[in-house]
């Protein structure tokens, strides 16, 4: 009886830890993924082995075509059919050009991350956009922020310009702009009064709000990247956590870039700033 | 048995320190290598440490003691920002605070094991001239309560380390040596 006992006990915990085993022996799926952006980088750049190790200047597979055609294949976002093969290959095709390669620069202009955060305004949760940039500052580099976008800040400064709406007239100055009493009491119209051309810049006020102690940051919720390092190409990128091989971080949009006005309007529009 | 574990970090912290160069602040791929063996060490103490304080089987006194060595691979002020895949939202705790939450989670059977995978970034130079980057791992948690409620998750852990050089008499010699100390950690509930 004691030995059945103890020959159940001892199937029970081989099971157990047999069970356990199965699902930790599965590794594959994290070593396919790219688990940070800097292995991003290097995985587009051909400069690391399988195992992550990384290959330097002067070794042989150091950016090797045939090492760098085999990852760029695993670094699209393979669920995404907003863009085609067609226009994946011909992407892999400009990146791994013999004559002019498109390599990435960690340090170079032309990327910048796009942070989601939450702040807490007056007692409200409120999503806050910064967007980040690489900046050397004295002995290295940090990330600073560039922009601002939220619309706690967006809806104070929409306006209709086609519309004639409130104006102050031509010979305000005559009289000593005494019209401004009238222009400043109804606060709606306020951002009628500002010129055509006026860009309102979140940055400021975000950084008024903060320093007033108005707005509390709570905490990040998404981090995604927007590249023009590479010729005549824009893509997104941007972190998968699903189950499968095709996960982390991954292209998520690819757009081809005509001309730099096309570049321009593409960059405007992930500022939130009006064409 | 942890001063002695201290003292062998230091010693090879020093021998990593005779093969390089204390003029030239640029890290080469021999460094680079001799450091991230270091820090590999630094996150597998790190680890060793979660999974005693999360065994249930370990005596508070001993987790205390664990904890206090813990806390002393980083950097003070760091945090751990945790969040799981039902929602956005993360929570940031001090990292002491985070071993005491692990320590006082209600199960009756802890199991905390660690793939063997793991990711070293490159360093990068900050503006204060120290080094840092990022070290991936991934853990696998189950928790079993008497009632027979089970609770598993596989969390990837983005473990920062700051690289910086130190120096240190050693037989009334200065030896000069790179220190790899622990930071902030980026906690995610994997779906896999």
């Amino acid at each position: 009886m004691r030995f059945l006992i103890l020959f159940a006990l001892l199937f029970a915990f081989i099971h157990a830890e047999a069970q356990l085993g199965d699902e930790m022996e599965d590794e594959t799926k994290f070593y396919a993924q790219t688990k940070q952006v800097n292995q991003f980088f290097r995985r587009f750049n051909g400069e690391e082995n399988g195992k992550g190790d990384r290959y330097n200047p002067g070794d042989r597979q150091y950016r090797n075509v045939k090492l760098r055609k085999k990852y760029l294949g695993m670094l699209f976002d393979e669920s995404n059919r907003t863009f085609s093969n067609d226009l994946k290959v011909e992407f892999a095709k400009d990146v791994l050009d013999k004559g002019a390669p498109g390599i990435l620069d960690f340090h170079g202009a032309g990327w910048m991350a796009e942070v989601q955060t939450v702040f807490s305004v007056a007692g409200k949760d409120q999503p806050v956009t910064l967007f980040m940039q690489l900046e050397p500052d004295h002995l290295g580099y940090k990330w600073v922020i560039a922009k601002v976008y939220s619309d706690i800040f967006a809806t104070y400064f929409k306006r209709d310009t086609t519309k004639v709406g409130q104006f102050l007239h031509p010979m305000s100055h005559e009289l000593q702009f005494m019209n401004l009493r009238k222009a400043f009491m109804n606060v709606d119209s306020v951002a009628q009064f500002a010129s055509k051309g006026f860009v309102p810049e979140y940055i400021t006020l975000f950084l008024y709000e903060m320093k007033k102690g108005t707005m509390k940051f709570k905490y990040v919720s998404d981090v995604k990247f927007h590249f023009f390092q590479i010729n005549g190409w824009y893509f997104e990128l941007a972190d998968f956590n699903r189950p499968g091989y095709n996960t982390g971080w991954l292209i998520s949009n690819l757009v081809k870039i005509n001309n730099d006005r096309d570049k321009e309007a593409l960059r405007k529009f992930i500022y939130h700033e009006n064409p | 048995m942890f001063r002695i574990k201290y003292c062998l970090s230091i010693l090879l912290a020093a021998f990593v320190a005779a093969n390089l160069s204390a003029q030239n602040a640029d890290i080469s791929p021999q460094r680079k290598q001799a450091i991230d063996s270091l820090a590999l060490e630094k996150v597998r103490d790190l680890s060793k440490y979660i999974s005693i304080i999360g065994n249930k089987k370990t005596p508070y006194s001993e987790a205390t003691r664990v904890m206090d060595r813990a806390e002393e691979l980083f950097i003070p002020g760091s945090e751990m920002g945790v969040s799981s895949i039902s929602t956005k939202e993360v929570n940031y705790y001090k990292v002491r605070k985070y071993f005491e939450r692990l320590m006082a989670l209600n199960y009756d059977r802890v199991s905390i094991q660690w793939y063997d995978i793991h990711y070293i970034s490159d360093l990068e130079r900050q503006p204060d001239g120290r080094y840092v980057g990022v070290v991936t791992i991934y853990q696998r948690f189950e928790g079993v309560s008497d009632d027979g409620l089970k609770y598993k998750d596989t969390t990837k852990k983005d473990i920062t380390i700051y690289v910086e050089r130190k120096k240190t008499q050693i037989a009334g010699r200065t030896i000069e040596f790179w220190d790899v100390l622990l930071g902030d950690i980026r906690v995610t509930e994997t779906s896999a």
